[in-house]
């Protein structure tokens, strides 16, 4: 690797400081399971890499007036285990625990694979599927965004050089809502996304009143398949077909590439059999409830 | 840092790896540089009692933390139940997977000391092996988790 100077600052504010003298000329690090590779064998050659684990302001999951917060710097394998995790938004649980092996997710945080934001990201979906908000923080202040401003392109988001990612929240409205997420990669472990997908179902009165389908890895960022979500919302809960039809539908709203790990056309079937699988797992479990 | 139980000093540049550190500021060649990024888990250590790949961390990343590498294990005088059993199941050819396979078993059966065999494939997920086909690894993993701790020796 390159030479760099390293620091790690003990609160926002001392890193907010150290930003305002610095910026663009760093890289922040969480895990580092992308970083460092990337500053091994990448183009990046930063002056300072910044440690972000002595902040405290990133850390920790917690239930405020708003909704669950989840720190930037929360792990997959926190994620895993985490007991309100599990009661609020378990299908989150289900997401972390298909990324990478138990090294990864030991040190790959939640926030480091947002920034990242490779298509095929898999904490994605479900967060897209639960209407999450992300708090950022710069010199100038801080803003909230949904998840989908958050998301602009391959490896591009709403990040300006000197803003940070602080936390992630799942707004109160959300907590408990039955959601569902499959991934569909080359093998069990270890493999990209070529398809992942999300969905979140709110019934009454034997209806479907609300539902969020999000797919990742079929379009530069993850996407709400909102005409899939038309198709079923209004209908009753046992209209199988309905389900089938808005997987359909949601084929027609991506955008999948051919490349050396699948063609189009298969990546068009998963997502048909991903978005119907994860709708009647998330219907199953909102009529259950 | 502490190493295997034993306070361990280096200076090093911001951008060494403790898998570096280790192999050669320490001599502790135990842990092997494979892949160098993240795939292969041929680096695979404990901090602070959590499975890591050493290849992905930079040594201050660290500083004042406790690691466990193979050498921390056993050694030919005693073996820990892990590596007994890959003796006498020979669970082992080459042997550059071993010792981060044996770390990768001890971090789950320290958490899970009876699982199934699907367990067992999933901790190991993050280690590749290019010679056994993994069936005896996962035997010996099973086998080591047969050994004396139930109050009815079941597994
Ligand atoms: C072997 C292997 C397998 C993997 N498998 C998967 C997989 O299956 N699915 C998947 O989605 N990903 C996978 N990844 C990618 C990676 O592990 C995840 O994206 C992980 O969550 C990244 O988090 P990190 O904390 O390690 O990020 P880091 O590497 O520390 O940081 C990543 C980037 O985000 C920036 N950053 C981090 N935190 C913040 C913050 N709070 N604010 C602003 N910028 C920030 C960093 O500057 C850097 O540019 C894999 C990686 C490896 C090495
Ligand atoms: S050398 Fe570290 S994972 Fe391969
Ligand atoms: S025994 Fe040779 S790589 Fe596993």
């Amino acid at each position: 690797m390159r030479s760099f100077e390293y620091l790690a600052p003990g609160s926002l504010n001392e890193l907010l400081e150290v930003i305002r003298d610095r910026a663009p000329d760093f890289k922040l690090l969480a895990g580092g399971t992308d970083l460092l590779v990337e500053l091994k064998h990448g183009p990046s050659d930063p002056k300072l890499v910044m440690d972000l684990s002595a902040v405290p302001e990133l850390k920790g999951i917690e239930e405020t007036p708003l909704g669950l917060r989840i720190g930037a710097m929360v792990t997959h394998s926190q994620i895993q285990q985490s007991a309100l995790i599990a009661e609020h938004a378990p299908a989150m649980m289900a997401a972390a625990a298909t990324i990478g092996a138990v090294q990864t997710r030991n040190m790959g945080t939640i926030g480091g694979n947002l920034v990242t934001c490779v298509p095929s990201l898999d904490s994605g979906p479900v967060l897209v599927a639960l209407d999450a908000q992300v708090t950022v923080a710069g010199v100038h202040g801080r803003r909230v965004l949904a998840i989908t401003e958050f998301f602009v392109g391959p490896r591009q988001t709403a990040l300006a050089p000197d803003e940070l990612l602080i936390d992630i929240l799942i707004p109160t409205a959300m907590l408990g809502r039955a959601a569902a997420f499959r991934k569909f990669g080359l093998r069990k472990g270890q493999a990209l996304a070529l398809v992942n997908a999300a969905a979140s179902i709110a019934v009454d009165d034997d209806r479907i009143i609300e539902a969020r389908i999000a797919l990742g890895a079929v379009a530069p960022t993850v996407i709400r398949a909102t005409d899939g979500e038309r198709v079923i919302t209004g209908k009753p809960t046992d209209d199988v077909g309905a389900l089938r039809e808005a997987a359909a539908v949601a084929v027609t709203e991506a955008r999948p590439i051919d490349d050396f790990r699948a063609s189009a056309a298969y990546r068009r079937e998963l997502i048909a059999v991903g978005t119907f699988r994860v709708l009647e797992e998330a219907l199953a479990l909102a009529t259950s409830s | 840092m502490t190493v295997n139980g034993q306070v361990r000093r280096a200076e090093v540049p911001a951008e060494t790896t403790l898998l570096s550190v280790l192999r050669e500021a320490w001599g502790l060649t135990g842990s092997k540089l494979g892949c160098d990024v993240g795939d292969c888990g041929a680096c695979t250590v404990l901090v602070d009692d959590l499975s890591v790949n050493a290849c992905l961390l930079l040594a201050v990343q660290v500083d004042g933390r406790e690691v466990l590498t193979i050498e921390g294990m056993g050694g030919f005088d005693y073996l820990h139940p892990i590596q007994a059993a890959f003796e006498r199941l020979s669970s082992i050819q080459c042997g550059f997977c071993a010792p981060g396979i044996v770390i990768s078993a001890k971090a789950l059966i320290d958490k899970n000391p009876h699982p199934t065999e699907q367990e067992i494939r999933e901790a190991l997920a993050g280690n590749l092996c290019r010679c056994t086909g993994y069936t005896k690894i996962i035997e010996g993993i099973a086998e080591a988790c047969r050994a004396p701790v139930g109050t009815d020796g079941s597994a």
